[in-house]
């Protein structure tokens, strides 16, 4: 708590000197495209009460929570299943390195000429850009178990559905809500690509809109709401990672202090 | 290091995609997933037409500028923030959010303060690429032992020599796993930039080839983003090697996250 | 008792070079006997130890207990192990309960058996305690207590304090020897410390590293009981049994370098 409170001044200073070197550099400069930073909360706060920011918010978040389920649906138990096989995982390691490497916005037109440009396109695009990091990370918390603790539950008769409940699962919550978090950042970053690039709906739809009327105060009020909703919900999905993983906490305390005399 | 072991697994694996593609691509005929041959072809066609050329090389050039200055302010800022508790503290929050937030929300920004041209794609890159390598060069600085500190000071180090002659080099093999997450960041956030801004580069050929349903030219431009964004992280793992030869063999598939 | 026949183990590693942990390794354990077993590092004594316990598959001989060949782990026997290997996520209780638990016994009953176990290690007050926020010899008491939940046979111990410092081994030590002389299970302990195997056997079987197979069996002619300042006298047969078996040791070591280098030492 003290610790917090020390960086605190330090916070608001940054976040001063950010807003005061905006607030000029749009006065000097000001032109359409360049609201000030008071313009841009006060047209924040205005876009906050109209309904046509709702309905584009329920819009966009429609596709993030399908496309974010199926993602977690089909991504943790593959990731599981590559981590525990390493046969499966030996075939499958180049592709996910290439795939966490490809621009996924690059299929968009594919989704599109497929499904169109409903729901369905977005929502497999969030699919897409979010998959993977839930994949990769399952992957490497079941990698990351302590082999003895296998040989341990095997010393104790546990055969391998055992193995799998009582070791492998816990053990690998941790890196899998890492990879959850992760994944719900590309999973925001997917939902606002796809409307930005070729589905004009949703919030991504409302930005296009503002820049095609040259209303720059609006135009920056969605992007400041976006950012917000995006730390809203990964700072929701950091809040249940460590409810869920408190004794990895305990055991890297531990490692950390045996490790540095800082 | 199991690199040999792996070594037939991934030819094979890749030969075998590549035949799926081939196949599923022949069989279901649909227009949005041509099979490889055609989306070579294309490529062979475009690569003689000269535009696809000129592209990439607008491309590399807005790449390796965004890279370049992503790597430089990524490490001096993430150095400060490493040795200093009050940089830490000004600005940390600020780096994590970013990290996460998706980063093309302010490609309009962009578009007004820099006109649609090579500065806002450029920002862009930096944009989706700056914030990992300040995170791990900071994480890498604080996680220098003390003791390797302590020694030196002992023997007389002062600060101006503390930094080039002990920390940093004991930082290099994190920091490199960032600069490596980095450059793959960068290779989206110019394809993506220039999608949104679509006046130059391959984003451009993408967006005009999405706009016209030409499935084959998109699957095309996106091979060469992928050879190109490979390309780019085997260069940084060779330069990792050279600067990081002193690691033990059996950490260093440790420092893969 | 445990009769060990003929035992070879090899291994093959990853750039396809084999390694002989055993060859022809023969040992018997008596009913209720407490054996150390004592070799330089690398003489196959923790792969003897885990190819008792089911673990490692060997690749000829035999190993029965009370006649009966084994085949994988088995409920008459259980092991603590160097590093503990407790379940991070899970309470000193749940630790103690696992082995229970993966016999299917009710959770009632497995917690009311825990706990009696966790009070008998001294650590009552501690049943929640994540394993993260104990001691390294606390860790050890939870590993000893799971083991001697699920009441064993044989207790397979692999340098149970190898990892606490000394004079938390010091105390591991004599509670074991207490709990030992309690209930008397035969016990099977690698060590690679003389005064440990001395101090607490009744035997110490004395390991080579090449071949991989007991050398010598050395008789401990110690009173018991040994624990709580009850403990063996420094200056007579303990000490020349400990020096006894560094000579022998260091024998071992010498000639492992002359057979290295190919030059006498």
């Amino acid at each position: 708590m003290t610790r917090l409170n020390a960086r605190l001044p330090y916070q608001i200073l940054t976040f001063a000197l950010f807003a005061a070197a905006w607030e000029l550099y749009a006065r000097a400069r000001g032109g359409l495209l360049l609201p000030g930073f008071f313009e841009t909360l006060r047209a924040t706060g205005a876009l906050l009460a109209e309904p046509e920011l709702w309905r584009a918010l329920y819009v966009s978040n429609q596709a993030l929570v399908l496309g974010f389920a199926i993602a977690l649906a089909l991504g943790i138990p593959l990731g599981i299943l590559l981590g525990r096989f390493r046969t499966l995982e030996r075939y499958a390691d180049v592709w996910l390195n290439i795939l966490l490497v490809t621009p996924m916005a690059a299929i968009i037109p594919l989704l599109v000429m497929w499904t169109g440009i409903g729901l369905t396109s977005r929502t497999a695009l969030v699919t897409v850009f979010s998959i993977v990091m839930v994949i990769v990370n399952s992957r490497a918390g079941v990698r990351q178990v302590d082999p003895s603790l296998i040989e341990m539950a095997r010393s104790f008769g546990a055969r391998e559905r055992e193995i799998f409940t009582r070791v492998l699962l816990p053990g690998a919550l941790p890196a899998v809500m890492t990879g959850v978090r992760l994944g719900l950042g590309r999973a925001v970053t997917g939902m606002v690509i796809v409307e930005l690039l070729m589905i004009s709906d949703g919030v991504g739809g409302l930005i296009l809109e503002y820049r095609g009327l040259l209303k720059a105060p609006p135009l920056y009020a969605t992007i400041v709401i976006i950012l917000a909703e995006a730390l809203l919900l990964i700072s929701a999905a950091r809040w249940c990672e460590r409810r869920l993983t408190h004794w990895s906490r305990t055991t890297a305390t531990r490692a950390n202090l045996a490790g540095s005399p800082k | 290091m199991s690199a040999l072991r792996r070594l037939p697994a991934a030819p094979l694996s890749l030969a075998a995609g590549a035949m799926v593609w081939e196949v599923i691509g022949r069989a279901a005929g649909v227009s949005f997933f041509p099979p490889l041959s055609t989306v070579l072809d294309r490529l062979g066609e475009m690569a003689a037409d000269g535009a696809l050329l000129a592209s990439v090389r607008d491309s590399l050039l807005n790449l390796l500028l965004g890279t370049a200055i992503s790597l430089v302010a990524g490490i001096v800022i993430g150095v400060a923030m490493g040795r200093s508790r009050r940089v830490e503290a000004a600005l940390g929050v600020y780096v994590y959010a970013l990290l996460t937030a998706p980063s093309l929300v302010f490609a309009p920004v962009f578009f007004s303060l820099f006109g649609a041209g090579r500065g806002a794609v450029v920002a862009v890159i930096v944009m989706y690429a700056v914030f990992v390598v300040i995170v791990n060069t900071a994480a890498a600085v604080q996680a220098v032992p003390a003791h390797l500190e302590e020694m030196a000071r002992s023997y007389g180090a002062g600060e101006r020599q503390l930094l080039p002659r002990v920390v940093l080099p004991a930082a290099t093999p994190m920091i490199m796993a960032g600069v490596r997450l980095g450059v793959g960041r960068a290779v989206t956030g110019m394809l993506n930039g220039e999608m949104f801004i679509a006046v130059v580069g391959l984003g451009h050929i993408v967006t005009e080839a999405g706009g016209s349903f030409d499935s084959a030219s998109v699957l095309a431009v996106l091979l060469i983003v992928i050879a190109v964004a490979l390309v780019a992280i085997a260069l940084v793992q060779a330069a990792d090697r050279r600067l990081t030869r002193w690691v033990p063999q059996t950490a260093k598939g440790a420092q893969g996250k | 008792m445990i009769e060990i026949h003929g035992l070879s183990k090899t291994f093959t590693d990853r750039r396809g070079d084999t390694v002989t942990a055993l060859d022809d390794a023969r040992l018997d354990v008596a009913e209720n006997e407490f054996l150390t077993l004592l070799g330089p590092s690398g003489c196959g004594k923790t792969t003897l130890l885990k190819c008792i316990a089911g673990l490692v598959p060997y690749d000829s001989g035999t190993i029965e207990i009370d006649g009966r060949p084994i085949q994988g782990p088995g409920p008459d026997r259980a092991m603590v192990f160097q590093n503990f290997a407790l379940l991070p996520w899970a309470s000193v209780v749940d630790n103690v309960a696992f082995g229970l638990r993966l016999r299917g016994v009710a959770r009632a009953e497995r917690e009311e058996r825990a706990r009696e176990l966790v009070a008998t290690m001294g650590l009552a007050g501690f049943e929640k305690k994540l394993p993260g926020e104990l001691s390294g010899g606390m860790q050890q008491r939870v590993g000893i207590a799971r083991a001697l939940a699920v009441q064993p046979q044989v207790l397979l111990m692999d340098e149970p304090f190898g990892a606490v410092d000394e004079q938390t081994r010091r105390l591991l030590q004599e509670e074991l020897l207490a709990l030992w002389e309690e209930q008397r299970p035969t016990v099977v302990f690698v060590t690679h410390s003389m005064e440990e195997a001395v101090l607490l056997g009744d035997r110490v079987a004395l390991m080579s590293a090449r071949p991989g197979r007991v050398a010598e069996l050395v008789p401990v002619d110690l009173p018991r009981p040994r624990a709580r300042g009850g403990g063996p006298d420094r200056s007579g047969v303990y000490a020349e049994l400990t020096a006894y078996l560094w000579d022998r040791l260091r024998e071992m070591h010498e000639e492992h370098r002359t057979v290295r280098t190919g030059a006498p030492a």
